[in-house]
């Protein structure tokens, strides 16, 4: 019955009404996930969600507010009141969308309480793909500017983006082609309809396993746990890394001893066993920043990828 | 073949266990009660009790989920017939000669054929998937940008005028919704369009809110108009023996259900729309091989056996992509996919070797919640049926604050209300020309695939239109759309001396 009752309570859960606050926290917190659920965000927030409940001593809600590539969820998270009971999942795009058009905020309407997760980006091919390395792959498409084909999971979006700052770097050129989610942009590999594909994981990664589709660029910093013999692409001699980040944000003007007592509560719940058990199961590589690493992460990566899109849009 | 046999016995022997009976059956409730209610779907309803299940073992978590699933399937079509308001893509097509039979009284074997429907479309289903899975989904990966280009067109094209009435109005309606689903942010390059600068624009328009507003609050503005005498008096109250279909109901259904479970397992291997597509075509093909057209629109039970089957055997095969491949094709076996990955299973190639006990459990699960479905569907057919019985002084308001409620709970957007209200409006002025809701609904989910499939297949030809005739499978689809739209001209020109004319039948 174990089960039973935990239905009813997250029925119950979602259906509750907020209270007033007096001492943090009082009522449940909320989490706004800019997209729909059963994404890679919506999923490492719910679990880290039941976990970080236990620490707050309330339960921690996800609300899915998707639409326009998650500019309508930041907006709603921008403009919820600084007490701390509004939360917002801060994810790569926040610092992308901004960038594109105009929208009502930028990373600097909020303040970051943690970073959770950092995704290595990497480029797949079919395992009967010409190119057995990446100094193969890199001299085809000098020879061949734009006739390698690869897919991302929307355009403007962070895979799309790696591929665009990865084409800089080995100075040649990509036919990119957009798709709607990872999904079907690996589905495409797998039929052949286009040459590669840029993700991150888990896309891609049972078909690895499976032998039908291998890494041929990694942009992470370190090789992956999972495929302990694919070498980065700095190893070979390129340098050039690139990742998304999944962290947790509030909205400007919440007091700091608020965005303590979160950073707290989530850093325990990240450090949980029951948590990271989870994490692994999921194949994702939690990555802790506190609140002023996080900031200047941000920070970074708003300059880095504003520069990136400008050159895109010209 | 008999190894799969073996090894669904095996499942068999894992899902009635009595935890996972328990599972199955709770998944079985709350997914017709999700079903039921219109705007939350069967993605929400499986995101809001992923966190319920991480106490569970994945087998059982995922019977429970996929009960929710295939649940809200049956559940779906049940707001269609009683109230006119679709609460999926999948029910839209229901809604048609559903609420036509349920204002005839005939509310009870509408339900009762939509359950059996179902039942016979599930069992079928999961025998394709046990038996074909593997080749089907190397099928399946045969589709590329161009072919699904090619299949969109020949949808559009060819379902358009799924109502039969008048071709020209029916291709005006999809051409609107084709307008409605360029809206928001354009798919390949990531500019906005038609937004005016509104941030809840940019995501596009709503599906649920054009179709919850077309249809349902449409039907409440058209009641509202009637005489208030002529209002009550318009539906007739069932007697008991009336609840359940007829023999010669079943008689006609029969065919009909097959049909509809061969389309609709074929077209759930197809990436995208496939509940559309599967149920739209179903009708089309009844009405057409009917020996009584006439009725289709009028409350024709073929009408609502044949796509409700579809839609369900498009729901079983949509899992094979997802158990074979690793790949969901659709948005909830996306989110079955995440409910996988959180219990440490990742579907793909290697999870009937790795996982077998999960796989041929669930598979044999299904089968069990179908069963459980129909049993559980078919004893609320006089409690809904009498939910007709309330005046509509009563039920109309109550209508109309259900639509409000449910829509709000899609996106938790005030902005999907006024889109549904806005559209309400227009559906209660089109239906005074005789324009149909149905084809609009076709151009608004089919525009936007197609658009983002044609820009695709250019981009990876560089920009040579011959991708679209190069392919085999892209060319069939092609040539299959010019001969619909030729053939009628040539048949027109023989026929000319004859009363009416048949392309506009009304």
């Amino acid at each position: 019955m174990k089960g039973l009752t935990a239905i009813l309570i997250v029925f119950i859960m979602a259906l509750s009404v907020p209270a007033n606050a007096a001492d943090f926290p009082t009522k449940e917190v909320q989490i706004i996930i800019p997209w729909a659920a059963g994404g890679a965000t919506d999923l490492i927030f719910r679990a880290m969600g039941v976990t970080a409940g236990k620490y707050l001593n309330k339960a921690v809600v996800v609300v899915n507010r998707p639409g326009g590539g998650g500019a309508v969820g930041y907006t709603d998270g921008m403009k919820a009141k600084p007490d701390g009971y509004m939360l917002t999942a801060a994810v790569t795009p926040l610092c992308i969308l901004p960038h594109q058009t105009t929208t009502a905020f930028t990373y600097r309407d909020f303040e970051p309480i943690l970073n959770v997760v950092s995704d290595p980006s990497m480029f797949l091919v079919r395992s009967d793909a010409p190119w057995k390395d990446l100094r193969e792959f890199v001299d085809y498409a000098k020879k061949n500017p734009d006739m390698i084909t690869v897919g991302n999971s929307g355009a403007g979006g962070g895979v799309h983006l790696v591929a665009l700052a990865f084409e800089n770097a080995a100075g040649i050129q990509l036919n990119h082609i957009p798709f709607s989610g990872g999904g079907p942009s690996v589905t495409a590999l797998l039929g052949g309809h286009v040459n590669a594909v840029s993700v991150t994981p888990p896309e891609g990664v049972p078909q690895i396993k499976a032998g039908q589709l291998r890494v041929i660029a990694l942009f992470a910093n370190q090789r992956l746990a999972m495929f302990p013999d694919v070498p980065t692409v700095k190893e070979q001699g390129l340098n050039f890394t690139m990742g998304m980040w999944r962290g947790l944000a509030a909205p400007k003007g919440t007091p700091p001893d608020v965005i303590q007592k979160l950073h707290d509560s989530f850093k325990k719940a990240m450090d949980d066993p029951e948590f990271q058990a989870k994490a692994k199961e999921m194949s994702i590589l939690l990555s802790y920043l506190g609140p002023k690493d996080f900031g200047a992460l941000m920070a970074r990566d708003d300059e880095f990828l504003g520069k990136l899109i400008k050159g895109m849009k010209k | 073949m008999l190894e799969s046999l073996q090894q669904l016995a095996g499942g068999f022997g894992i899902a009635t266990s009595v935890d996972n009976l328990f599972y199955c059956l709770i998944g079985a409730i709350v997914g017709t009660l999700i079903g039921v209610l219109p705007g939350i779907g069967p993605i929400a309803g499986i995101a809001l009790l992923i966190p319920a299940t991480f106490s569970l073992n994945p087998t059982s978590a995922i019977i429970m989920l996929a009960g929710i699933y295939y649940g809200a399937m049956y559940g779906g079509s049940t707001t269609s017939i009683l109230l006119n308001v679709p609460g999926e893509t999948a029910s839209v097509i229901t809604c048609i000669d559903g609420y036509r039979m349920a204002q005839k009284g005939r509310a009870g074997p509408a339900l009762a054929i939509c359950a059996i429907g179902s039942f016979i479309a599930g069992t079928i289903g999961i025998f394709g998937l046990v038996a074909f899975a593997p080749p089907l989904a190397r099928a399946a990966l045969a589709f590329g940008p161009a072919e699904y280009f090619s299949l969109m067109v020949f949808g559009f094209v060819v379902l358009s005028n799924v109502t039969g009435t008048s071709l020209l109005k029916s291709l005006m309606m999809a051409l609107v919704g084709l307008i409605i689903g360029t809206i928001g942010l354009d798919p390949v390059k990531g500019d906005a369009r038609f937004t005016f600068g509104s941030m809840s624009l940019l995501s596009g328009i709503e599906f649920v809110a054009v179709a919850i507003g077309l249809f349902g609050i449409g039907e409440v503005l058209a009641n509202v108009e009637k005489p208030p005498a002529l209002l009550e008096g318009s539906v007739r109250v069932p007697q008991l023996r009336e609840l359940f279909p007829t023999r010669q109901d079943l008689r006609k259904s029969i065919k009909a259900i097959l049909r509809g479970t061969g389309i609709g397992f074929g077209v759930g291997l197809v990436p995208g729309p496939a509940p559309v597509i599967a149920t739209y075509s179903s009708y089309l093909i009844e009405k057409r091989i009917s020996k009584h057209p006439e009725e289709f629109g009028q409350g024709a039970i073929e009408g609502v056996a044949g796509p409700e089957s579809a839609n369900n055997a498009a729901c079983q095969s949509a899992f094979i992509p997802l158990f074979v491949l690793g790949i969901p094709f659709a948005p909830p076996t996306a989110i079955l996919l995440g409910a996988l990955l959180i219990h440490g299973v990742t579907p793909g190639p290697m999870m009937i070797s790795e996982h077998p006990q999960l796989f041929w459990g669930v598979i044999a699960s299904m089968y069990i919640g179908n069963f459980v479905l129909l049993l559980l569907n078919l004893p609320f057919v006089p409690l809904f049926a009498n939910i007709l019985r309330i005046p509509k002084r009563i039920l109309l308001p109550l209508v109309i604050l259900f639509c409000i409620t449910g829509m709000y709970s899609v996106n938790n957007s005030v902005f999907d209300i006024w889109v549904m209200l806005l559209f309400g409006g227009i559906g209660f002025s089109a239906g005074k020309g005789k324009f149909e809701g149905a084809p609009l609904l076709l151009g608004l989910v089919l525009g936007p695939k197609m658009e983002v499939a044609f820009r695709q297949s250019l981009m990876i030809s560089h920009g040579d239109f011959g991708i679209f005739t190069g392919r085999p499978i892209s060319l069939a689809f092609l040539l299959a759309t010019a001969l619909f739209l030729v053939i009628p001209l040539f048949r027109l020109g023989f026929k000319r001396p004859r009363k009416g004319g048949s392309a506009d039948r009304r």
